[in-house]
């Protein structure tokens, strides 16, 4: 850091566009939104009385949060836990000496590219209980005798959400792990092929400790994401059944423009982002004592 | 890479192109849904192939909806975000990386914190922020609103390129006597291009795919991406088209397949080079 | 660096709020003062946007932008399921559209209490009350003599649509009048891929409003005249049981059905009686006229013979925000969009789905001469007078006083909630029905 130290004024000014595009669209709006957190807001209107912690106190009271909170944990759970197996499965097949490599390797990052809209549209064409090949080609296999409701009905309804946002996720994982994959040395396999390993040993003691700092990162960014989740979610079943899948980013959307009470949904918002905070803490303090 | 038998390595190809055949079978039947005529689309049981080849529906669609005007605003909008955060990230990170100054790792945390921050908190406090400026419902107060979550992202990304860019080479066109902003352009940006590119690329996607922002932010057809658009355009209470919103989809895809065809290799190769180091 | 500006930008939020009353007072001076020249923008919004209807409207705009030279008319959709929020911002910025159509009244209702539209009584005035439908207006007249807006159209939402082939096949001789005429019908009709009904069972606001047609067709209310909460009765219990015995009557996605999904059910053929409004004439005209000549309508049955029909008219209305700019060409546009030719072609982009509000467009020849408006002219007279004596949730009934906040508690999804816990679930429908009234009483105190 030698040469570093003298141009700290370029520095500043290298870093002064960032640091006021943050300021303004990030620290002046999540400020703000503390700030509406202690008050009850209509909307429309913007008219509002102050509340203190009210909301905080009537929201912790209340079923709808803890209930929300809990979906979103199924969700975040059950929708990474299938990115992280299918992405490392794909990546190392897609590692292999495959007939056109690249073209399937661009086909199965696609999901990941192509619009949560085009992505839910194209779902619930194939899941529509009337004309969807989904439910008819399960009825002509004969696996299931009556048309599916796949979006409608719990448990299906958070099945369907968790499959469709690994299938369009999970080539996130593809891509980072064969990035890493490929800078893997070969001499590591050979040697411990020489050692008598097998391909299952070979994959736990050479290629998964060798993965291991890009799975971390993966995870951390993932988890966020999909807890933050919301397009795919809201456009594929709306939160439904009743408040079957309505995770906490739907909560704050629907209590901001569903009941119009902008202060109720600033504190909904503000709690998720103290529950994100503290899940991101314990995971790296967990991650810096390995 | 290891000698195989040719029965394993057939295997291993069917079964891995079986998987990339399912995988992207949801996208193979938008396209063929969106050429079939409607009345196909009702038939029980539904037919795989179309028996009939039409494009009436993206004629339909380009013709007689807002379609193309969406689709330049959505364009104008992407590109116009990759841009401005492109500029910015690259000055941001180069920052981060090389100088030092009082409260540039609080800055580094800061970054990392605002992936935190769900969209559905900022809207509100943003719209007022646009109509203050006076720049609500334009393209422009979008894109600002798109640097919320493509900024720290980008910034986090070039971060960690730059990173692994060796220090030996900014020191050796220093010490031939090239001033830093020189050394910058000459030698670290340079050195910085697949990373760059990778950036841009996953920038112009999120912008070209956003949805929340769009819906709340903007309420002018002037304004109005695909996103929002076409959602409202083709869905609504009278009639699904099921065949005009695959059209629309194919359409609306098109430049993510367009870009992504054309740059696959920067994009996986220059991400993970850059997120691997975290 | 980063504190510093929070502190400051902390400060401008409060500014910022300042700012947009102030703007909202500036515009609401504004039209006292002489409009300048003829140089304005108006932006129209409405949810009905199917390509033939945006066509009349292109129609109208275009007939009033040649009347009006200099203005502009921007048309922009919304959605039913989007209105609330995109208005919500609008009306949060001041940056609001000029003219708003087809949002149900209790949309209108709930707007006018917050105080944030503009009194219609200039344009209704301009119209002619006369040649309004008796007592089309009143549901608007929430404070004495001012009008929150008027209808541009009426519909009856909630028909029920059956297919003559079908009944003839499974040899039903009338068309139901009972609830347990119509299931039986649909049971006996169901079968060979075809279900019996579409109703929606989705956390929507189809879902909400149908439902709460079904209260009425129990017998029951939602509130009653005085707007207490009314709803805990074993009518809504006896409305909850009917309801869940017609789920499985119901394709397996009818769980997530709004109304299209249920439109395009009944339009494809896959269900045997369908509930909507009048466009599924155009519909089953345009994409299966296989069965054109064998659908026809009704009033949706009800409990037993002694409670009569309930129709759900959402009144499609127009109403102006106040803090719309240009008030003056506004009213005059507002009014413009009665006239005939355009307000003929806008009902006939969809015939007899919006329904005309004014005597004499029902009348005119351009308007009756339509060839679905002919052949389905038994169907259309009845939707027009089962719409005419329609209620809705802004205004359950001729006792009732308008309701302010029957916008909030459809789009609270309380209601469809309800539905889903008792017919999907298979909750308790009492402890639900319980819990849902103290909810609804929440929203009216809030």
């Amino acid at each position: 850091m030698l040469l570093s130290s003298q141009y700290a004024a370029l520095g500043v000014l290298l870093i002064a566009p960032t640091v006021l595009v943050f300021c303004a669209v990030i620290v002046y709006p999540l400020v703000s939104a503390i700030y509406l957190s202690l008050f009850s807001i209509y909307t429309p209107t913007l008219q509002g009385k102050w509340v203190g912690l009210d909301n905080y106190a009537k929201l912790l009271a209340s079923g709808e949060f803890w209930g929300a909170l809990r979906v979103t944990l199924v969700w975040t759970i059950g929708t990474l836990v299938l990115q992280l197996v299918f992405g490392i499965a794909l990546a190392l097949l897609l590692h292999q000496n495959l007939v056109f490599r690249s073209l399937a390797r661009g086909l199965i990052l696609f999901p990941y590219f192509v619009s949560t809209v085009v992505a839910v549209l194209v779902w619930r064409w194939l899941f529509n209980d009337l004309y969807g090949i989904l439910n008819h080609v399960l009825l002509a296999a004969g696996l299931i005798d009556m048309p599916l409701d796949w979006l409608g009905q719990m448990p299906n309804a958070m099945v369907s959400l968790i499959l469709v946002g690994a299938w369009k996720y999970f080539p996130f994982v593809v891509i980072t792990v064969l990035a890493r994959l490929q800078t893997i040395p070969d001499h590591l396999y050979e040697a411990a092929e020489m050692d008598g390993a097998g391909p299952v040993a070979r994959f736990f003691d050479v290629t998964l400790p060798q993965l291991r700092d890009v799975l971390l990162v993966v995870i951390l960014l993932r988890a966020i994401w999909d807890f933050k989740e919301f397009d795919l979610i809201w456009l594929m079943t709306g939160g439904g059944p009743v408040t079957s899948t309505q995770t906490l980013p739907l909560l704050v959307y629907r209590s901001a423009f569903g009941l119009n009470e902008m202060g109720g949904a600033s504190a909904v918002a503000v709690l998720m982002m103290l529950v994100m905070l503290v899940f991101m803490a314990l995971y790296i303090r967990a991650q810096r004592q390995e | 890479m290891r000698n195989r038998s040719l029965t394993s390595r057939i295997l291993l190809n069917v079964l891995a192109w079986s998987i990339v055949f399912v995988i992207a079978f949801p996208l193979v039947w938008m396209i063929l849904t969106s050429v079939k005529p409607q009345f196909e689309l009702f038939r029980i049981p539904p037919t795989i192939l179309p028996q009939e080849v039409t494009f009436e529906h993206y004629h339909r669609v380009l013709v007689e909806t807002p379609f193309l005007k969406y689709f330049r605003n959505s364009v104008i909008l992407a590109v116009g975000t990759t841009v401005l955060v492109i500029v910015i990230a690259t000055l941001g990170a180069h920052s981060l990386v090389r100088f030092s100054y009082p409260g540039r790792e609080r800055l580094a945390q800061l970054v990392l914190f605002t992936y935190l921050l769900p969209s559905v908190v900022l809207i509100i406090p943003l719209y007022l922020l646009m109509v203050w400026l006076g720049i609500a419902n334009t393209l422009f107060s979008l894109m600002l609103a798109y640097t919320t979550f493509a900024l720290p992202f980008a910034l986090w990304l070039l971060r960690s390129f730059m990173q692994g860019i060796p220090q030996d080479l900014e020191a050796a066109a220093l010490v031939d006597g090239a001033s830093r902003m020189e050394a910058f352009v000459d030698v670290i940006l340079p050195q910085a291009v697949p990373g760059i590119i990778s950036t841009a690329l996953f920038t112009f996607i999120l912008a070209w795919n956003e949805y929340l922002y769009a819906l709340v932010l903007v309420n002018t057809d002037e304004a109005r991406p695909l996103t929002t658009g076409v959602m409202n355009m083709l869905i609504t209470a009278f009639n699904i088209e099921w065949s005009l919103l695959m059209a629309a989809s194919v359409m609306m895809s098109l430049p993510v397949i367009i870009v992504f065809a054309l740059l696959q290799k920067h994009l996986t190769r220059g991400f993970g080079a850059g997120g691997v180091k975290g | 660096m980063a504190f510093d500006s929070t502190l400051k930008t902390g400060v401008s939020r409060r500014a910022v709020l300042a700012g947009v009353g102030a703007a909202g007072a500036l515009a609401a001076t504004s039209f006292s003062t002489p409009v300048r020249a003829q140089q304005a923008t108006l932006r129209w919004w409405s949810p009905q946007a199917a390509p033939a209807q945006r066509e009349a409207y292109l129609f109208q705009i275009a007939q009033f932008e040649k009347a009006n030279p200099g203005v502009k008319v921007l048309f922009e959709p919304t959605s039913d399921e989007a209105y609330a929020q995109q208005l919500a911002a609008a009306f949060a910025s001041g940056q609001v559209p000029n003219i708003v159509t087809h949002l149900p009244s209790f949309a209108v209702q709930d707007y006018w209490a917050a105080g944030l539209l503009e009194p219609f009584n200039d344009v209704i005035t301009a119209l002619g009350p006369q040649n309004f439908y008796e007592g089309a207006n009143r549901i608007y007249e929430i404070d004495k003599g001012k009008y929150a807006g008027t209808g541009v159209g009426n519909t009856a939402a909630n028909m029920l649509w059956v297919r003559k082939d079908l009944m003839q096949k499974a040899s039903i001789d009338a068309i139901p009048r009972t609830w347990d005429e119509l299931r039986n019908a649909a049971r006996k009709m169901q079968g060979g891929g075809i279900f019996g009904a579409p109703l929606p069972y989705g956390r929507n606001s189809m879902t909400s409003l149908i439902f709460i047609g079904v209260i009425h067709q129990a017998g029951g209310q939602v509130f009653t005249p005085d707007l207490q909460v009314g709803i805990d009765t074993d009518k809504t219990l006896a409305a909850l049981d009917w309801y869940k015995s017609m789920r499985e009557l119901c394709p397996a996605g009818a769980t997530n059905y709004s109304w299209g999904d249920s439109l395009t059910a009944f339009v494809s053929g896959a269900t045997a009686t369908g509930i909507y409004a009048g466009r599924v004439l155009a519909n089953v005209t345009r994409q299966n006229p296989g069965i054109a000549d064998s659908i026809t309508c009704a009033a949706y049955p009800t409990i037993s013979k002694d409670v009569e029909p309930w129709t759900f008219n959402d009144f499609p209305s127009v109403f102006i925000p106040k803090a719309a700019k240009d008030m003056e060409m506004t009213k005059k546009f507002a009014a413009h969009l009665f006239a005939p030719e355009g307000y003929i072609k806008q009902l006939l982009a969809a015939p007899g789905h919006v329904l005309p509000v004014l005597k004499p467009i029902a009348a005119d020849p351009n308007y009756t001469a339509d060839p679905i408006i002919k052949k389905f002219q038994k169907e259309v007279d009845l939707m027009a007078a089962s719409a005419a004596g329609g209620y809705n949730l802004g205004f359950e009934s001729a006792k009732h006083k308008p309701n302010t906040k029957g916008g909030k508690v459809v789009n609270s999804h309380v209601i469809a909630e309800m539905v889903q816990r008792v017919c999907l679930n298979n909750e308790n429908p009492k402890t639900v029905l319980g819990e849902t009234a103290k909810k609804i009483e929440e929203i009216m105190k809030s």
